[in-house]
């Protein structure tokens, strides 16, 4: 086996040689069989003939030693790849177009399926991360419904679960730190957590410790863990900090532990860099108030199926026991990796849809420039099988060319893959910033698909480039070698050709018409009035400490005066205000009672989302008071408790009647807390998105009640950006130890607001546009390659007498035809798999007719160009030269 | 070339070049022509097919080849049988004999 392969090397490193040698030793048989026969009598010219015929050709038993030598395999590679380079360099419009093609295919794949691969299969950034659950509570009826808990329930999990190794819980919420003490006041994002949320996540501090149980206890938990990156940006990563004193919110915390670098944690927010323990309020302390978001991890070989039947059981237990606080309800467990992934999924199998048909357009692309080629190398091709070479050996050759296409296009590929992510880099990362427990700040290139697709789009290529082949062994060699000209107008494969373009039609108007409902969507949704006016509005996040959520500490009343004085002072600030939740991004809820009405039961409160503002905020939002007034400087905490509802409230709880007046108040009918008056009634505005329906809504005054955050609202003359600096200065001029951070404009909030919907519009609307590209390469490959086939007719016609619109007319109309097909398949699919968008399309259905018309239209005038392009260029040929061509 | 060729069944052209060897080193014409005489010109075979099986049996190291000059001071590469070779010759020709044997036997028995 050994000396074979040496032979084998041997040969094929001493090729040269070897050769030689081959050809000195048949050189020789055939000088002494001419000998031969020339002695027994033959003329020298018919022993040559005879020796050759009885050696039976040169060149291909020459063939057959290199066979029998077994470098045959390699050699020939290496002489098919040379033979390759010179063909494919013959005609770089073909090889150019082809790579191209292929690298679009197998690029945009690439990309997408990289994007799914780090959202939803990688594993989340925590040791044995597959252990990792998310715990909520739920309704009995309606196990999808996901709620945050309750502490008090949280602690009867706690308790009572057997499926856990640990269990942890932290402040849905998190929120802004003011960091003071040592250097300027930052504002930095962090969260409460419970003793053990490290442990569930499985990650020990860098350095120091994490927390004690008892530290959870208000009073008892000023202590902070820093995360690596503030410890780095803020400390000069000096590990001496532990033990010192830092300043949150003008309180003093010990920092006792510092976390790897990398750990990150973040949820329904971007990453938090410190925290606190949990030190609970009477408000946490209440069963009926949901804010704890709660993880926990399994022990090791319990399922989450098991541990989601025990958790249902102890939550159906917690209802009976606390019928008026837990209400039909349950418990639930969601794996971590699972959590807030729906609408992504959604969208990105969507996209994978449509990357899938780009590379079917392109695989159909290729095939259809493969077998455009080979056609027109019939001539070439019956030489070589006249001279002597076997069809395999033809085919072996083609297939080295398909190989070789589909290797360059595949490095392309790579390369359009990196070049897709990284335009994509700022709308990727926007997409994704907030998922679960994962932070996306880069996406690698997930190899595995590079190749299957690679595999796929290579398949195509020797698929059709291999098709002629087929019939060649039926072919008579003669044929092509006699087809000059009259023959010309009946080209192999023509049909084909024109089938593929149909189809090429076909799959790209269903993308064009998938991207053109994702553009009419995101169009009616920038259509949509939000119920505020955004235009020069400022806003800027503030973190305003307190002990009771729903009770604010009595200097806010003051703090909104103080806004008031000195912001509106700054020249060119028309209006100011505050609000706790601003409209397009999300809102609190609160249940209450109606003064007079009765008590609905547990369970059946009315409830409505929550905020609190500054006297001023709707003026500044310019947010239309329909009846009543908005809050101002008399409303305090010694005054009448008032409340501003929206539109929607006063439709939904009070119809035809007068709201204004009457009371509502906070909790349970049975609840002490004060009976707030309706004021006014306030134009409704998109609290959860452009998209999305009003919901009711009501407002209490910072002067009135608290909140943990704030924003503050400036309405300028113009450029709100150019106010950032005086506006924090008007704040520090007011008090030094608050600042505000994330400056905003309302523009800004509601462009940012459809981000969930201009990644797949953008990627969308970029594949198809790819798609339409390629489908005009295909229609242009297809009749120009027709076109070049009938010159010498087309220049007979002219010569009899056609005008060029004739013929014009002649080659446009027969590639029409199909095109036109391919349109009519192309609807069929696009009413059937625009399907897939559905949940991603807003105030248009699948299948709208207007969307089709226009995209029908648009690949109507691409196919129109495509083919109108070479059929004039044909019109154009002399008739005279067309002719002498033949 | 007045008797009827016969085809060379299939795998005995590598036996007969062996045999052909067994005397000692031959150049390739010489075999061809060596293959002629001994079948009395009624074993005609393709000079094409002699070339590519010498190679194909030097790569299987049963025969080896190297160049030096002819009867008339010619050039010429010449085969010769290795060790593995001759045991490959021996081992065939058993085979071949009974095959034949047993063959013949059918055929009187039948």
């Amino acid at each position: 086996m050994f000396s074979d392969l040496l032979f084998r090397l041997r040969s094929l490193f001493r090729r040269k040689s070897v050769e030689t040698e081959l050809d000195e030793e048949l050189s020789a048989h055939l000088e002494r069989q001419v000998e031969k026969l020339m002695n027994s009598g033959l003329s020298r010219e018919n022993a040559l003939r005879q020796a050759r015929l009885d050696l039976g050709g040169f060149e291909q038993t020459k063939e057959e030693c290199r066979d029998a030598r077994g470098v045959g395999f390699l050699e020939t590679l290496f002489s098919d790849i040379a033979y390759g380079f010179r063909v494919l360099r013959k005609s770089p419009a073909f090889t150019i177009v082809a790579i191209l093609t292929l690298a679009l295919g197998v690029g945009a794949n690439t990309a997408i399926f990289s994007v799914m691969n780090t959202v939803l299969l990688k594993p989340l950034p925590y040791p044995d991360s597959n252990r990792l659950v998310t715990l909520w509570e739920n309704p009995q009826k309606d196990p999808e419904d996901l709620n945050i808990a309750s502490l008090p329930n949280f602690r009867d999990w706690q308790r009572t679960a057997h499926s856990f190794e640990s269990m942890a819980t932290f402040d849905s919420a998190g929120k802004g730190y003011n960091l003071s003490g040592d250097s300027d006041t930052d504002l930095v994002s962090g969260v409460r957590v419970s003793a053990q949320f490290f442990d569930v996540l499985g990650v020990k501090p860098f350095l120091g410790r994490t927390f004690f149980p008892e530290e959870e206890i208000s009073g008892k938990d000023h202590e902070v863990v820093l995360g690596y990156g503030l410890w780095k940006r803020r400390y000069h990563a000096d590990p001496s900090v532990l033990g010192k004193t830092i300043r949150l919110d003008k309180e003093s915390y010990t920092v006792i532990g510092i976390m790897p670098a990398d750990f990150q944690f973040q949820f329904w927010s971007g990453p938090r860099q410190l925290w606190v323990p949990g030190g609970y309020t009477i408000n946490d302390e209440d069963r009926g108030s949901h804010s704890f978001l709660s993880i926990a991890r399994l022990k090791p070989g319990v399922t989450p199926e098991q541990a989601r039947e025990e958790m249902a059981a102890i939550g159906t237990r917690l209802a009976q026991q606390y019928p008026q606080e837990n209400h039909d309800g349950s418990a639930t467990v969601v794996p971590a990796n699972r959590i807030g992934m729906k609408g992504i999924q959604a969208t990105l199998v969507a996209l994978l849809v449509v990357v899938g048909f780009v590379l079917l357009i392109a695989c159909v692309n290729v095939a259809n420039l493969t077998l455009a080629r080979t056609a027109a190398r019939q001539k070439e091709l019956a030489i070589r099988q006249a001279i002597g070479a076997s069809p395999r050996r033809i085919a072996r050759q083609l297939l080295t060319e398909s190989v070789m296409l589909a290797i360059a296009g595949g490095m392309a590929g790579l390369a359009t893959a990196t070049l897709i992510l990284r335009l994509a880099e700022n709308i990727l990362t926007d997409f994704l910033q907030f998922l679960p427990f994962r932070q996306v700040t880069d996406i690698p290139i997930d190899l595995k698909v590079f190749l299957f697709c690679l595999g796929v789009s290579c398949l195509t290529g020797i698929l059709f480039g291999l098709a002629p082949i087929i019939g060649m062994r039926r072919l008579d060699i003669n044929e092509p070698l006699k087809e000059e000209g009259r023959t010309a107008t009946q080209h192999h494969g023509g049909k084909l050709r024109n089938i593929l373009v149909t189809v090429e039609v076909a799959l790209s108007l269903v993308v064009l018409a998938g991207a053109g409902l994702m553009l009419e969507s995101m169009a009616r949704v920038l259509r949509v009035d939000p119920g505020f006016n955004p235009k020069n509005v400022l806003a800027l996040h503030m973190a305003v400490p307190q002990v009771n959520l729903y009770v604010g500490p009595p200097t806010l009343g003051r703090f909104c005066q103080d806004i008031d004085e000195h912001i509106s002072a700054i020249p060119g600030v028309l209006s100011v205000g505050a609000v706790s939740h601003l409209p397009l991004q999300g809102s609190a809820g609160r249940s209450f009672a109606i003064e007079g009405a009765t008590d609905p039961g547990a369970g059946n409160q009315p409830g409505a989302a929550y905020a609190v503002a500054c006297p001023g905020y709707f003026r500044t939002m310019g947010i239309t008071m329909l009846k009543g007034r908005e809050f101002n400087h008399q409303d305090t905490l010694t005054s009448e408790q008032v409340i501003v509802i929206n539109e929607e409230m006063a439709k939904k709880f009070w119809k035809d009647k007068e709201p204004l007046g009457v009371r509502i108040k906070l909790g349970m009918y049975s609840s002490t807390s004060p009976w707030m008056t309706i004021v006014g009634v306030a134009k409704n505005v998109r609290k959860y998105g452009l998209d999305q329906d009003f919901n009711p809504e009501f407002f209490r005054p910072y002067t009135q009640a608290g909140w943990p955050t704030m924003t503050l609202i400036a309405r300028t003359a113009y450029a709100p950006g150019s106010f950032e600096a005086p506006v924090k200065e008007a704040l520090k001029a007011i008090d030094p130890d608050r600042t505000a951070s994330d400056p905003e404009t309302l523009e800004s909030i509601v462009h940012d607001s459809v981000n969930s919907r201009r990644l797949p519009m953008i990627l969308l609307v970029s594949f198809a546009g790819l798609g339409l590209m390629l489908a005009a390469v295909g229609i242009y490959g297809v009749v120009n390659y027709g076109v070049t086939q009938r010159t010498g007719e087309i220049g007979l016609r002219m010569a009899l007498g056609a005008r060029p619109a004739h013929i014009l007319r002649m080659v446009v109309g027969a590639s029409m035809a199909w095109a036109v097909a391919g349109i009519f398949l192309g609807i069929i699919g696009a009413v059937l798999a625009t399907r897939l968008l559905m949940g991603l399309l807003y105030d248009v259905s699948p299948g709208d007719p207007l969307v089709l018309i226009c995209v029908s239209g648009l690949l109507v005038f691409v196919a129109l160009i495509a083919s109108g392009i070479p059929a004039r260029r044909a019109t154009l040929v002399d008739p005279m030269i067309a002719l002498r061509n033949e | 070339m007045t008797p009827p060729h016969m085809e060379l069944p299939q795998g005995t052209l590598d036996l007969l070049i062996l045999k052909t060897l067994d005397p000692g080193p031959r150049h390739g014409w010489a075999i061809s022509e060596r293959l002629e005489q001994i079948s009395n010109d009624a074993l005609r075979v393709k000079q094409g097919s002699l070339y590519p099986a010498l190679h194909r049996l030097e790569r299987r190291g049963w025969i080896k080849a190297s160049w030096g000059s002819s009867e008339n001071n010619r050039r010429a590469k010449f085969y010769e049988l290795t060790r593995s070779g001759r045991k490959q010759l021996a081992a065939e020709e058993t085979a071949w004999r009974k095959l034949t044997a047993v063959i013949g036997q059918v055929l009187e028995g039948a």
